[in-house]
């Protein structure tokens, strides 16, 4: 099944500029973005972000051994975030930022913790689709959990709608 | 000197190749404006399509119709298949999806394009497609043209960017209630006056646009266009409409208006 993300020109600059800002204590930031979910040919999907939310400093944990954590406050906003969507089917997207060029994967830290808040997500926003999504200096890269399913798809494309167009597809494997 | 089949537009960018190739783009209408349009895009690079045309080549197409011949108007060849004969013809790998419906009929596979040339004949149809842009996140390049009065005849058109998040038609002074209901008031009055120079212009116009966005060549970056073509002066300006503007967001399509509609219990 095919699976796109889009995003507006406008938005991905506001995820982009708040990414890059030095965080006090923490060595990354993390945000959320909001979507709702279009059909397209086949059964596919496309995700359609039409909002980003950042995480105040306060919202960060000291944690030495990873990148950034966030903290009760900012899961219980997301949580509450998710639950108010429920009627527009809007889920919500783990977002950061890996500060290298070319199409971004997790990293073991990603892929241990990140997934972890998703069943939360889903059991609160059960019909609408949940993920991460992780951008590079030039690429980036999504996971997708489509209402009902028990793991996430890889999303074959994240496009930014903006000028310039940025088409950033998965590389084969 | 490079002879590489690209190596003239190379001033796009050095990855200009390969951002055109990825892109997916619709055009809606195969007819007059359409033709020019899907001939540029694949002289260019183009190598995604998704085309929507219900008509067959007649007679009275001749005259515009890009790529097509005196033995398609005999054989009533299908406009999608002048334009599908045309993109294979320079971009023998092309993958393109062709629809020989209205892109109501089959709206799925246009959701995947990144941007969709809108060449329809009506008010009516360029709103339905701006709705269905706004709603999938696409940009939308509108162009058309139109003959009025005869002392002496006046030919007029527009090429429109509409892009997610930036002005819309009706924001810029295109649409208006007014065109949809006068529109409507003539439903069925008879075919308008086409020629294919204006045409050409158009398309050429709309097709630089959209290279432009993929590209970014120009350093521009365009939420919105609204250029008004002048056919007896052979102007095309930037609207007047654009001069006095004073809106900053659009406020006709909310930013959160995206995705499949959802019915909610009341």
């Amino acid at each position: 099944m095919r699976i796109h993300l889009k995003m507006r020109g406008s938005t991905y600059r506001e995820i982009i500029r708040d990414l890059v800002r030095p965080h006090p204590f923490a060595t990354e930031r993390v945000g959320f973005v909001f979507g709702r979910t279009g059909s397209l040919a086949n059964q596919g999907k496309v995700i359609l972000i039409n909002r980003y939310h950042s995480i105040p400093d306060s919202h960060y944990v000291e944690d030495p051994t990873v990148g950034a954590r966030i903290g009760s406050e900012a899961l219980t906003w997301a949580m509450q975030a998710v639950y108010h969507g429920r009627p527009s089917r809007e889920g919500i997207f783990h977002i950061h930022m890996h500060g290298h060029k070319g199409e971004p994967g997790m990293s073991a830290t990603d892929a241990f913790e990140i997934p972890k808040v998703l069943p939360g997500f889903q059991s609160t926003g059960r019909h609408a689709s949940h993920g991460i999504i992780i951008l590079s200096r030039d690429h980036g890269s999504a996971w997708v959990w489509l209402p009902a399913s028990q793991g996430p798809a890889r999303a074959d494309a994240v496009i930014v709608v903006g000028a310039p167009v940025g088409m950033f597809e998965r590389s084969a494997t | 000197m490079s002879r590489g089949r690209y190596s003239r537009q190379s001033f796009l960018g050095p990855n200009s190749k390969e951002m055109i190739s990825r892109t997916t783009v619709a055009v809606v209408g195969l007819g007059g404006g359409g033709s020019h349009v899907v001939q540029q895009l694949a002289h260019i690079g183009f190598q995604r399509y998704v085309v929507y045309d219900d008509d067959i080549v007649e007679d009275s197409n001749l005259n515009r119709l890009v790529g097509a011949t005196s033995l398609d108007a005999i054989a009533e060849t299908p406009k999608l298949h002048i334009a599908k004969t045309v993109i294979y013809a320079l971009q023998p790998n092309a993958a393109v999806r062709g629809f020989a419906c209205r892109w109501q009929e089959k709206p799925e596979p246009l959701r995947e394009c990144q941007i969709v040339f809108g060449c329809v004949d009506s008010y009516k149809g360029r709103h339905e497609l701006e709705i269905a842009c706004r709603r999938y996140l696409m940009h939308y390049i509108d162009i058309g043209m139109d003959v009025h009065g005869d002392e002496p005849p006046v030919i007029g058109g527009q090429v429109i960017l509409s892009s997610p998040g930036s002005l819309c038609m009706r924001c810029v002074g295109f649409l208006t209630d007014e065109k949809l209901a006068e529109e409507a008031s003539r439903y069925g009055a008879g075919s308008r006056p086409q020629v294919i120079w204006p045409n050409g212009v158009l398309a050429s116009t709309a097709v630089g646009l959209a290279v432009d966005l993929i590209t970014g060549w120009t350093r521009r970056e365009r939420g919105y266009v609204y250029l008004v073509y002048d056919g007896n002066q052979a102007t095309l300006k930037e609207s007047f409409t654009l001069r006095n503007i004073k809106i900053a967001a659009c406020k006709h399509f909310a930013e959160d208006d995206v995705g499949d509609p959802v019915l909610i219990d009341l």
